[in-house]
């Protein structure tokens, strides 16, 4: 029985995403969070785009794409796998703190952080030109390769 | 409702798809030319070449931009990873330094939105002029009717490919806010429905960053601005080409007619020359 469910959200669709990649194993699922996309109404291009992206990041591990309300289908597939873990890759969006804090009542949640561009300021300038004068010497330092797949 | 993660035909995918989220979209359930997934992005990561990105990336039809954004704005790539790959492939030209830059416009949205939250919705500051603030969409732009070429032919590029240059997603939103007077909410929501790029604070912040409400100025564009980036292939086919065209007048006119001050007056300092500055990228 794997102890870990791994969230995939459309912030982090990559095979490659932090908490895929720390549970190699582990079951994923990504999911169509109907109360977002019936008030949104997206083109369908952009939710094709998401579609084959999910895909492609689940294939070669046990993984599905449901569409429902986003809470409960993360519990179920969690219950389903006997997962008493839900790992996650961290989002700035303020409805995935709320969605991280409704799961956090009813499972144990692991949120991974994506590796960022920058370190982030405390306070976030106002203006782009500001931030940039207190990042540029980090942007334009590389931290590695690029993506292993081009090497 | 579980959807199939067998199928490997894109037709048969996208049929399933429209089938399984029926209600949950708008339009026509056709796909967009762009390929999802991680081997299409590094594909197209690794047929960029951005050494004379400083120079082409503002081209509106020749275009030496990534097209990148729709897998950087989704995560399929990250900002660190490509960065480094530019840096790593073609070293630290102007070129390079310029397209790090526009990912640091990226990584700068996300600050911001890490730190206002739902606030992105809402004016972040207090407009620097007078506008009218009118909701709705005018139907001649939802449907790309406007007469306007430049402007229509972007807005059918969106509707049809997902995707529009930057340098044209700035020449609408100008164009929707100054012109049209239409709020800058609801030219928002039409580009986030569309954009295969959509991202809540990307979108809304640079929307607000052409009307004032996220800057110190508005931005706006003559037509020499349209047809300087796109080699004068808009202008030339226009209906208004030879007279009518909103955008022919110089930026002092425009200041004066749109905004109803001089250009120093918007600039906020009287007597300096009108200067580029950094605009936001995509």
């Amino acid at each position: 029985m794997p102890t870990a469910i791994v969230w995939l959200h459309g912030d982090s669709l990559s095979p490659t995403d932090p908490a895929l990649v720390a549970n190699p194993d582990a079951p994923a699922l990504f999911v169509f969070d109907e109360q977002l996309l019936a008030a949104a109404q997206l083109s369908f291009k952009r939710l094709m785009f998401l579609y084959e992206s999910a895909l492609e990041a689940l294939a070669g591990r046990p993984g599905e794409i449901r569409r429902g309300v986003l809470v409960a289908e993360l519990l179920a597939f969690a219950s389903e796998h006997g997962a008493r873990e839900i790992h996650v890759t961290a989002s700035v969006a303020p409805r995935f703190r709320r969605y991280v804090a409704e799961l956090g009542d009813r499972s144990q949640v692991v949120v991974h952080e994506p590796q960022p561009l920058v370190s982030r300021p405390h306070e976030p300038p106002r203006r782009f030109s500001a931030f940039w004068r207190k990042v540029e010497a980090d942007a334009l330092r590389p931290t590695g390769t690029g993506p292993a797949e081009l090497l | 409702m579980n959807l199939r993660t067998d199928l490997t035909d894109r037709t048969e995918r996208a049929a399933h798809l429209a089938e399984a989220l029926a209600g949950l979209y708008r339009g026509a359930p056709e796909p967009a030319p762009t390929l999802g997934g991680r081997r299409a992005a590094l594909a197209r990561l690794a047929a960029f070449d951005p050494r004379d990105y400083n120079r082409t990336r503002n081209d509106v039809l020749h275009r030496g931009v990534s097209a990148l954004s729709m897998y950087l704005r989704h995560g399929v790539l990250g900002l660190a990873e490509v960065r480094d790959y530019v840096l790593n492939r073609f070293g630290n030209g102007p070129g390079v330094l310029k397209f790090v830059n526009e990912l640091g416009w990226r990584a700068f949205w996300q600050t911001v939105y890490a730190a206002i939250g739902e606030r992105i919705h809402q004016d972040v500051e207090a407009p620097k002029h007078q506008m009218p603030r009118r909701r709705g969409l005018p139907d001649d732009v939802a449907n790309a009717e406007t007469g306007l070429l430049c402007i229509d032919e972007s807005l059918r590029e969106l509707f049809t490919t997902g995707y529009m240059h930057n340098h044209a997603r700035m020449w609408v939103a100008a164009y929707l806010q100054h012109w049209r007077g239409v709020d800058w909410r609801d030219g928002a929501e039409l580009f986030y429905q569309h954009l295969l790029d959509g991202d809540p604070a990307s979108n809304n912040l640079s929307w607000q960053w052409v009307g004032s409400t996220f800057s110190h100025k508005p931005y706006f564009f003559n037509r020499q601005n349209v047809e300087r980036f796109s080699g004068n292939a808009f202008c030339a086919r226009c209906p208004l080409a030879g007279g009518g065209c909103p955008f022919d007048a110089s930026y002092a006119a425009l200041a004066q007619q749109l905004f109803g001050v001089s250009l120093a007056e918007l600039e906020g300092v009287a007597n300096k020359p009108r200067k580029k500055t950094g605009e936001p990228g995509n």
